[in-house]
């Protein structure tokens, strides 16, 4: 493993954006390239309990934010956030980790295997010496260097007391930029997000949208073709397309089939990378 | 003056026959009884002096020596009343010795006289009945369920002074004819897969559990269903075979769960332990091995509700009767075995609060809370459950049958009895009994490594689409195995010799919880 090392304010490769916010870290400490850290990043955050649709959102904002060369900042928590860096991960961008301990504790521990893939291209750095231990207070006051890293900060899943509402509190005190990924208006964690929409953060239609905002021309993608579907293949796709979600139970009845022949194409669609299931529920892929 | 009458003791569900030997002599006024009695027969001295005496036959004021021969045995059951008083009588004259000699006594006495029900007379008349005995006198009470084996006589008998007049050739007793095995259909009449508002898909998966007995664990939030369903499942189970019911009748004997309206058990039992259930009783044991959930559960359905709930200790007690389909319990005296080849259906939230995942409330566990409950189940229970099936509360347009998105109310979404469903299950038995005639097996869940090798043959479309979901799902050896166990069982009910890529399809998607395990574990969500 990398060693780590330190740099203080001042130093050249003391993150410029940093320098603007309220209460800057006098140093940080940190694995891999420094660099990065003055490269042009967007903050991907989110609650740690994620839905099905926070966890694919935030993995394929990010898998989008990495094509167009731009970093993935976050604070590798479970959920949202271990989604956020896996995604542009697995594209092959670059990502930098925030943490509220020392650079040389992994907190959740269970993240170890994503922390030394972030480490291949990117950063994991911190405000604190190593070994100083992961304590509730340092969460909160290490999302002030997360915002201030970043131009935008987008918010993908967030209940009513979610700690990445502060990251955005954050942002707006620093004069960075609020995205936030709508959710359902039903669902108790989209909540926070949505709220943020209605207090003023720009929402994020598509993940284009963010392309959009941050200037940079968007070359001509393909659509993504819709793969030879079968009549009842495209029938059920277009379903949860248009539904985003649905329970096996729903598409049974308004396709009018029966669910053992639903499950079959189901898979079949999951095999295609097109759907995906999760606790009794199919929902988009892609 | 000595006399000798027959009965005989049980041993878990086997039973031997026992001479009880009686020997009047004279002497200081004693009664003893040797042979290895257990308390419950040496307490019927006292019932039997009571008895005799109340029914008006004169008790011997003699040394009174009583021998239940084989004597290195433990015996134990009050059914020793009747014929230890009937050897007395023979012995005392009361009663011709020949003839007390030509019968077998099964019976425990009321202090008046009168003969009580007891347990476990099934299986110590067929018991006695591999000793060659043919004529058995034993409690009215009892005799619905012994008529259940026809080559045997059964006299039932009401109380002592009954048998001795008939003994003396006074009364006659008619022996006990089988009566038309009644419907015994009424319990699960009033429960239907009918009643069940939507849920067709956790239908689905129960009707192809109960189609090659695979075992099956639904999760879903509180509310969802999950019992509502699980109740119904036996119902959709094939009906028993003769063998069946005497097999299970035998186990309900024993452990006294017989009653005079349900002599026999004649639809497959549903047991349902609560939570708190403790080792033995799940199991079967005490110091006289009794049955437990699983034995009681036999050819039909265990359904263990919450089951995180219950202790791991437990659980893991679990894993032999599963397997084996038999539990073997070792005592002092030697190993006793009942059967236990049941479904296995088990419920579960899908973590502790129960609402992760439902739409409607929040769900206030951490994180960790969640894996916590998870890895409770894991390992090697689950690895003996074939299907995983998630289960969402239904919406009140389907409970009301309001139809509000029925826009398609089709044949294909009417939903089905339990009487269909069974009907469609059984031809999938027979497909499968015709099948593994020459095997070892009956149903597609006991298939094995070599066995899916032979019988489970793919063609190259379906191995493909296995073997990419193998990468994407990022399913375990195990798991693949098990998807082609249902591929198979999906086949017979659709009566397809060959499996087809859909059924394999279908199958992948009751295999929920190593997609959940595979979100807890962090894989991209591709």
């Amino acid at each position: 493993m990398d060693k780590i090392k330190k740099v203080k304010r001042g130093e050249k490769d003391y993150p410029e954006l940093l320098n603007y916010i309220g209460n800057p870290p006098e140093a940080l400490y940190y694995q891999g390239d420094i660099t990065l850290a003055s490269e042009p990043l967007i903050a991907v955050v989110g609650a740690r309990k994620a839905s099905s649709y926070g966890k694919w959102a935030a993995y394929h904002l990010s898998e989008k934010l990495s094509e167009y060369g731009i970093g993935v900042v976050s604070g590798m928590a479970y959920g949202i956030d271990a989604y956020a860096h896996k995604g542009a991960v697995d594209y092959g961008g670059r990502t930098i980790a925030v943490l509220g301990c020392g650079v040389d504790i992994c907190y959740p521990p269970s993240n170890r295997a994503l922390k030394e893939e972030i480490l291949k291209t990117g950063l994991v750095l911190s405000e604190y010496e190593s070994g100083v231990p992961p304590l509730p207070f340092r969460f909160p006051l290490r999302n002030r260097i997360i915002s201030g890293l970043c131009i935008g900060t987008v918010v993908v899943e967030a209940g009513l007391n979610s700690g990445s509402l502060i990251t955005a509190d954050y942002a707006a005190e620093q004069g960075r930029n609020i995205y936030a990924v709508p959710g359902n208006i039903n669902s108790v964690s989209s909540f926070g997000a949505n709220k943020l929409i209605k207090d003023g953060a720009v929402p994020l239609i598509v993940f284009d949208d963010i392309i959009d905002e941050l200037g940079i021309n968007r070359s001509e993608k393909k659509f993504m073709a819709e793969i030879e579907l079968g009549e009842d293949e495209k029938k059920i796709y277009d379903y949860i397309r248009i539904n985003g979600e649905a329970t096996t139970d729903e598409v049974c009845r308004n396709i009018g089939r029966k669910p053992s022949e639903i499950n079959s194409i189901v898979t079949i669609l999951e095999m295609k990378g097109l759907l995906q299931t999760a606790l009794g529920k199919i929902f988009i892929a892609k | 003056m000595y006399s000798q009458v027959k009965s005989g003791s049980l041993y878990g569900l086997d039973s031997e026959q026992v001479m009880v030997e009686v020997d009047l002599s004279p002497g200081l006024p004693a009664f003893n009884l040797v042979g290895l009695p257990d308390i419950s027969v040496r307490e019927s001295k006292e019932r039997i002096r009571a008895a005799m005496i109340n029914s008006g036959f004169p008790f011997p004021s003699k040394r009174i020596t009583i021998n239940l021969a084989p004597a290195g045995t433990k015996k134990e059951g009050t059914h020793f009343d009747l014929p230890i008083a009937l050897g007395v009588m023979a012995a005392n004259g009361t009663v011709k010795k020949s003839v007390a000699a030509s019968f077998a006594f099964l019976g425990e006495l009321s202090l008046d006289g009168k003969l009580n029900r007891i347990n476990g007379a099934l299986p110590l008349a067929i018991g006695l009945r591999n000793y060659g005995i043919k004529k058995i006198i034993l409690p009215s009470a009892n005799a619905a369920e012994v008529a259940a084996i026809d080559d045997i006589l059964l006299y039932p008998a009401e109380s002592l002074g009954q048998i001795v007049s008939f003994l003396k050739g006074k009364e006659k007793i008619i022996p006990y004819a089988k009566q038309p095995e009644e419907d015994l259909r009424k319990f699960s009449e009033n429960i239907d897969f009918s009643d069940v508002a939507g849920q067709e898909t956790v239908k689905r998966a129960m009707q192809i559990a109960a189609a090659a007995s695979h075992n099956l664990l639904l999760i879903g939030p509180p509310g969802a269903g999950k019992t509502m369903m699980a109740k119904r499942m036996s119902g959709i189970l094939p009906e028993m075979s003769y063998e069946e019911k005497l097999e299970v009748t035998k186990i309900y004997s024993v452990a006294g769960q017989l009653t005079s309206d349900r002599p026999m058990i004649t639809t497959r039992p549903f047991r349902a332990p609560h939570h708190t259930v403790s080792g033995p009783a799940l199991v079967g044991g005490g110091a006289s091995p009794r049955p437990g959930e699983v034995s009681l559960a036999h050819c039909g359905v265990l359904f263990l509700d919450e089951l995180p709930e219950f202790s791991r200790y437990v659980l893991e007690m679990l894993r032999q009767p599963v397997e084996d389909e038999t539990v073997s319990i070792s005592r002092i005296r030697g190993t006793v075995s009942f059967p236990s080849r049941f479904l296995l259906l088990a419920s579960m939230n899908p973590c502790p609060c129960g609402y992760y995942g439902d739409p409607t409330h929040e769900c206030t566990c951490t994180q960790n809370q969640i894996r916590s409950y998870l890895s409770k189940v894991s390992g090697p229970l689950l690895d003996r459950v074939d299907m995983h099936v998630e289960i969402l509360p239904v919406k009140y347009s389907e409970l009301a049958g309001l139809g509000l998105d029925l826009n398609h109310s089709t044949e294909a979404n009417k939903p089905k009895t339990s009487e269909e469903l069974r009907k469609e299950v059984e031809r999938a038995r027979q497909i499968q009994l015709a099948r593994y005639g020459g095997e070892s097996i009956c149903y597609n869940s006991q298939l094995t490594t070599g066995l899916i090798r032979k019988y489970c043959a793919l063609n190259r479309e379906t191995e493909k689409l296995l073997e990419n979901a193998f990468h994407k799902l990022s399913l375990s050896a195990r798991a693949h195995y098990k998807i082609i166990k249902l591929g198979r069982t999906i086949a017979d009910l659709e009566g397809e010799e060959q499996i087809r890529l859909h059924h394999i399809a279908e199958a992948i998607q009751y295999r929920s919880l190593d997609k959940m395990y595979r979100g807890m574990v962090m894989v991209s969500p591709r």
